[in-house]
């Protein structure tokens, strides 16, 4: 059994589709990236998971539950969407201590001084969430998120508002919670760097239909063409070497860039013959790198053609 | 501690943080009725159950009034801010919920609603000397009819402000209290008592009070996640 399964769903609003067909599984202990531009259904997806839209068609079920008539599996998902879910008028202690109440936690104060170092709010445990940032509140939000040690948690954009140290600590958390306690983790987010270093898996949604849905590792190596960046020992040789490269047959394309050549090969083992060409043409090659996609190309390949006549 | 105390007593503790609320209720609570126990005293005589009728004609649309107040903090706010989504996914039933924060927004309603009638009813024996707190059935209108009345503002408003968009919250919120209010008039004016303080009155309206209480209940049980998730500003 997945974590979570969505197959065949869909759902419109005032006879407008928002979502057709909507098919993909999350396994369990992975952390899986739901991707998509503004619109394109994310929010509506994860609020029928969670239970709080019916579907129009098809089922969606976190860890083989129906999350609308289960109250008991709802205590066992845990859920950090834009709002963290805080009042600004209690403390980060008492708000934690609230949730607390309302999952059932055991032995709450111990949770709770756990959590708030875990985020580094230790120090600040009794003072009012309105007095905080909106990174601290982020952070408290996510702290609140997994307070009952949920099985599945839910973060719609966890590192949004937050400065580099506190993403990277919030990515590291993130990761750390899916190998340790195996909790799996479904990442709504628009930041693609941070979906490619942490998701194994991904979904990309657009126009309501799923666009693409493959582990990150294998979207981004499918790429068709592979790309090899060169770097000259001398740079200013680039020009001259870019003409070499360009009247190779196995080479489909050459470019210049801040690394060096960027060479699209249209033979995927022609790396050596590449190396082999530039050195007989007495080019000192100081390094070569097969490059893969970024996730944010596939992302846009993707998303455009749907965003054009979805 | 059962969730219903989880959330009754989370709501009484932010309802006495909130300052603006309370300035409020005490304005209303004190003003009103103070400026009211002159018109008692001076159109009333000095029938002590007279004087004790008027003032418990005054003080339960000033509990309704104060069970309207309380609710926009507990639930219109947390609907605004979107903070209902989240509770809406922990283990508590909708229901569950709006019990927990009906309850926690009709006690300090309620101690409010006791402040407005203790100030009113020593203004009006100030200025008539009639010992009206001491009379038995303005005590059981206190003790009997107003909490329940104050719990069914609470918890009919409450649930009107789950369902409904914040327009349309608006609009109703005075819609209610007015409702409320001629509700009152009109079981006075039936009841076989008549208005002013009788058993039968005090009967009527404790009854009608309970049956707004069911029917709060019922109509909080009929609103579903969706509903409430739809109408998020």
């Amino acid at each position: 059994m997945n974590a979570v399964e969505v197959r065949g769903l869909s759902r419109s609003f005032d006879g407008r589709d928002i979502l057709r067909d909507v098919s993909f599984t999350v396994g369990h202990g992975e952390i899986f990236g739901y991707l998509g531009p503004n619109g394109a259904g994310k929010t509506t997806t994860v609020r029928i998971l969670l239970g709080l839209l019916a579907p129009g068609a098809g089922e969606a079920r976190v860890l083989g539950r129906d999350l609308a008539v289960d109250d008991d599996a709802r205590a066992r998902v845990g859920v950090l969407f834009e709002n963290n879910g805080l009042s600004d008028r209690m403390s980060a202690a008492g708000n934690l201590a609230y949730y607390a109440g309302l999952y059932g936690v055991e032995d709450p104060a111990e949770r709770i001084d756990e959590l708030l170092t875990l985020v580094d709010l230790a120090d600040r445990r009794n003072d009012l969430v309105g007095t905080f940032s909106t990174g601290m509140k982020r952070k408290l939000g996510i702290a609140r998120a997994i307070l009952h040690r949920p099985e599945v948690v839910f973060l719609d954009e966890p590192s949004s508002g937050l400065d580099p140290g506190a993403q990277r600590m919030v990515r590291d958390l993130i990761s750390e919670l899916s190998r340790r306690e195996e909790m799996t983790v479904f990442l709504n987010s628009h930041h693609l760097d941070e979906v490619q270093r942490i998701c194994s898996s991904v979904a990309i949604l657009a126009g309501g239909r799923i666009r693409a849905f493959d582990s990150v590792a294998h979207l981004t190596a499918a790429s068709g063409r592979p790309v090899v960046t060169v770097a000259l020992a001398d740079p200013g040789e680039s020009a001259r070497a870019r003409e070499e490269i360009a009247r190779l047959p196995f080479v489909a394309g050459c470019e210049m860039n801040g690394e060096g050549l960027l060479c699209t090969l249209s033979d995927p083992g022609a790396t050596p013959d590449l190396i082999a060409a530039l050195v007989g043409a007495n080019f000192r090659v100081e390094e070569v790198r097969r490059s893969s996609r970024s996730l944010e190309d596939i992302y846009l390949e993707h998303v455009a053609p749907a965003e054009g006549g979805a | 501690m059962s969730t219903f105390s989880v959330i009754a007593r989370r709501e009484m503790r932010l309802a006495f943080r909130n300052r603006s609320v309370l300035i409020t209720g005490f304005i209303f609570a004190i003003w009103f009725p103070v400026v009211s126990a002159f018109g008692i005293a001076a159109g009333a005589g000095e029938e002590t159950v007279v004087l004790a009728g008027s003032i418990a004609a005054i003080i339960l649309p000033i509990g309704v009034f104060m069970g309207y107040v309380f609710c926009a903090d507990a639930f219109l706010r947390e609907k605004r801010d979107g903070t209902i989504e989240t509770l809406l996914c922990t283990p508590v039933s909708l229901r569950g919920l709006w019990e927990g924060k009906a309850a926690g927004v009709a006690v300090p309603a309620y101690l409010m609603t006791l402040i407005s009638a203790a100030v009113t009813a020593a203004t009006v024996s100030a200025l008539t000397d009639a010992p009206v707190i001491a009379e038995p059935l303005l005590l059981f209108h206190l003790a009997a009819v107003v909490p329940v009345w104050v719990a069914a503002s609470a918890g009919l408003i409450g649930a009107a402000q789950l369902a409904l968009g914040m327009r349309e919250n608006q609009i109703l919120g005075f819609v209610f209290i007015f409702g409320f209010i001629f509700l009152i008039i009109a079981l006075q004016e039936v009841a076989p008592g008549g208005p002013g303080l009788s058993v039968m009155t005090e009967a009527v309206l404790a009854a009608a009070g309970i049956a707004l209480v069911a029917l709060a209940r019922f109509i909080a049980g009929k609103v579903t996640r969706e509903r409430v998730v739809l109408t998020i500003p």
